[in-house]
């Protein structure tokens, strides 16, 4: 079990978040912590997904970029488990 | 012009000739408009037949396939179809009429999320919104549904966006479709791996025919002489009787084919994703063999198995990168002995009809000119045993999501993409009972489609893994009390006839090819008829149970 983070851009269109955390929880990685901003271009989200799973960080980058909305999508730090609490 | 209107011309644009759908309120502007259209409509019986024929139709003529239905029920009655051509990855558009956008979120008559209920099982859906959205978002999604790796698309209209008077024009985009051209290093490392390997299998799926790469595929096996297996939709990938191809792997896989692949040194993987169902026990799969993986999604690479060499992108460009020949004499003739040392005796004892030579005899009668539509039990891997398939198109089987009641709705959308095909629909008595309406579309529409609904009075799959697996506690799988499926098609305009014994089975295969129009035959097996050999659950594919250990 580990902990990592994703920083994705994604288009603000309708439902563009939804299919993030959809395949986030659909694929078995637990939601830590998850933050959401407007970027600056009006066009896109910027968002930073913590997540903590067995499964590794490279398969949900490669499950996440497959979304037609999403165009950049790194994992940006990768730490072992018992790192941050689970958002109430 | 209107927004229905459009839509319609905007789907001619796209070279759609066929829709399945069935009418409701919601969508009534798009099926007035439909009127004025050169696109022929089928209309089925319920909506999730609608999906499934557009998958069907997709499968057969490689096309995107689409269907459409009216809100709320309409929508949700697609779902199973739009999920089944998700895991199977088959290009679809799917179209539902939504209430008006004043109405939505206001609980209205026939409304749902059908866009969020379908979230999991698209590869991406639109809400139009707005009349000036509606050319770019059918461009889009078919655009979307057919590149890559393909899959089914939603497109949401809302009623009012449908009534819309305004200026459109069709959309045009210059995205380039293509996949990529494999990585050099990728294909050289690839390469490395297949001069040094002493027991190569290639392990083939359905993505090789989603690519339109079949000849490429055929021209690698030529020049490299590896023995073939094959997954559920990779059937086909080369024909039956190749030498070289050791038949279906996987949990009702051939003998010869899991063998080569539990001893094999080297697994090229193409166009195949490591489903359970072809793995058996994931960590005894294969267990001495490196991998390489051709495949056009990168999610797929390393996600059930380690891979050694990565070959991501255009599978026809990679396969041709690969087609170099390799020695391995002594392993390709081992493998070609123990194949031939473990083929199917058709011989069986008793004067029951046996379904693997029932089905043998059906597919040398029907000919290359056929296309089998199955539905999902055991009679569906009977028909991959022992159907010879020569070309994945002739092969329409739900693999990932294993839908009941696909066959005869996946029939009806290849009849239409292959008009002069002999198209068959194998059935079981629990699954023809899932889509049995749709023997009205067939006499609707005159389908020559021909069904073989083979019974055994019980849901014999549930039955064989109660009877292997949970010490014979049968659950919920009789189904004696079927109607009469003779009287039932032929009420609904189908000739049928009952087939009882194995004397009859010629004559009746004949009666059934010959019949001009559509026809039913309704084929008596043994109740405890069960499909050999099978692997069980969370074991390795070395350890196949077959009908004398049993």
């Amino acid at each position: 079990m580990s902990t990592f983070t994703l920083q994705i851009r994604v288009a603000q269109t309708e439902g563009s978040l939804e299919r993030i955390l959809s395949v986030t929880r659909r694929r078995r990685y637990e939601l830590v912590q998850m933050s959401v901003n407007a970027a600056d271009d009006g066009a896109n989200f910027d968002v930073e997904l913590t997540v903590r799973a067995e499964r590794p960080a490279q398969s949900l980058v490669r499950q996440i970029e497959k979304l037609e909305d999403v165009t950049e999508v790194a994992a940006v730090d990768s730490t072992p488990e018992l790192a941050g609490a689970r958002v109430s | 012009m209107k927004g229905a209107q459009f839509l319609v011309k905007a789907l001619e644009h796209e070279g759609v000739d066929v829709i399945f759908g069935y009418p409701g309120g919601a969508i009534m502007p798009v099926y007035d408009a439909l009127i004025d259209s050169r696109i022929r409509h089928v209309l089925v019986r319920h909506e999730q037949a609608a999906a499934l024929a557009a998958d069907g139709y997709s499968r057969a003529s490689g096309k995107v396939g689409v269907c459409m239905a009216t809100s709320g029920p309409g929508a949700t009655n697609l779902v199973t179809g739009i999920a089944n051509a998700y895991m199977d990855s088959i290009p679809m558009v799917a179209i539902t009429g939504q209430v008006p956008t004043n109405l939505m979120g206001t609980d209205a008559f026939q409304e749902v999320d059908i866009f969020g209920i379908t979230l999991p099982v698209v590869k991406h859906s639109f809400i139009v919104n707005s009349s000036k959205d509606l050319a770019r978002v059918v461009h889009e999604a078919f655009r979307i549904a057919r590149s890559g790796r393909p899959g089914p698309v939603l497109i949401d209209l809302p009623k009012d966006i449908a009534n819309t008077v305004s200026d459109f024009n069709i959309h045009h985009s210059n995205v380039n479709e293509t996949a990529p051209a494999p990585r050099p290093e990728a294909v050289a490392q690839a390469i490395e791996l297949l001069k040094a390997s002493k027991r190569p299998v290639i392990y083939a799926g359905g993505g090789i025919g989603l690519a339109g790469a079949l000849d490429e595929f055929r021209d690698f096996v030529a020049a490299t002489r590896i023995p073939v297996v094959a997954t559920l939709k990779g059937l086909g990938v080369i024909p039956a009787k190749h030498e070289l191809f050791l038949g279906m792997m996987g949990m009702h896989g051939m003998k010869a084919a899991n063998h080569a692949v539990q001893d094999s040194d080297l697994l090229i993987c193409v166009g195949a994703r490591f489903d359970d169902r072809a793995t058996g026990r994931l960590n005894a799969f294969a267990p001495n063999a490196k991998v390489i993986h051709l495949d056009v999604d990168p999610a797929e690479v390393g996600k059930l198995r380690h891979v050694d060499a990565a070959v991501l992108g255009d599978l026809k460009q990679s396969l041709k990168a690969l087609s170099l020949a390799v020695s391995i004499d002594d392993w390709r003739r081992d493998c070609i002995t123990t194949k031939e040392s473990t083929a199917w005796d058709y011989n069986a004892p008793g004067s029951e009809i046996y379904a693997p030579a029932f089905l043998r005899q059906l597919s040398e009668r029907a000919g290359d000119n056929s296309i089998v539509a199955c539905d999902v039990g055991q009679h569906q891997m009977w028909v991959a045993q022992h159907f010879r398939v020569n070309r994945p198109s002739q092969h329409l089987s739900s693999g990932g999501l294993g839908t009941m009641g696909y066959g005869l709705p996946a029939a009806i959308g290849a009849q239409f993409a292959c008009p002069d095909a002999t198209v068959i629909n194998v059935s079981g008595d629990g699954s023809i009972m899932m889509n049995l309406q749709e023997l009205a579309t067939l006499r609707r529409y005159e389908l020559p489609i021909k069904v073989v609904l083979i019974d055994n009075h019980a849901l014999g799959m549930v039955r064989q893994w109660q009877e292997l697996f949970h010490d014979r506690r049968y659950s919920e799988v009789d189904l004696s009390d079927n109607p009469d499926f003779t009287k039932v098609a032929e009420s609904m305009g189908v000739p049928a006839f009952r087939v009882e014994h194995r004397s009859d089975v010629a004559a009746a295969i004949e009666r059934l090819v010959t019949e001009p129009g559509p026809a039913l035959a309704h084929v008596l097996i043994h109740q405890e008829a069960n499909v050999w050999p099978i692997v069980g659950p969370g074991k390795s594919n070395s350890e196949m149970m077959d009908e004398v250990a049993s």
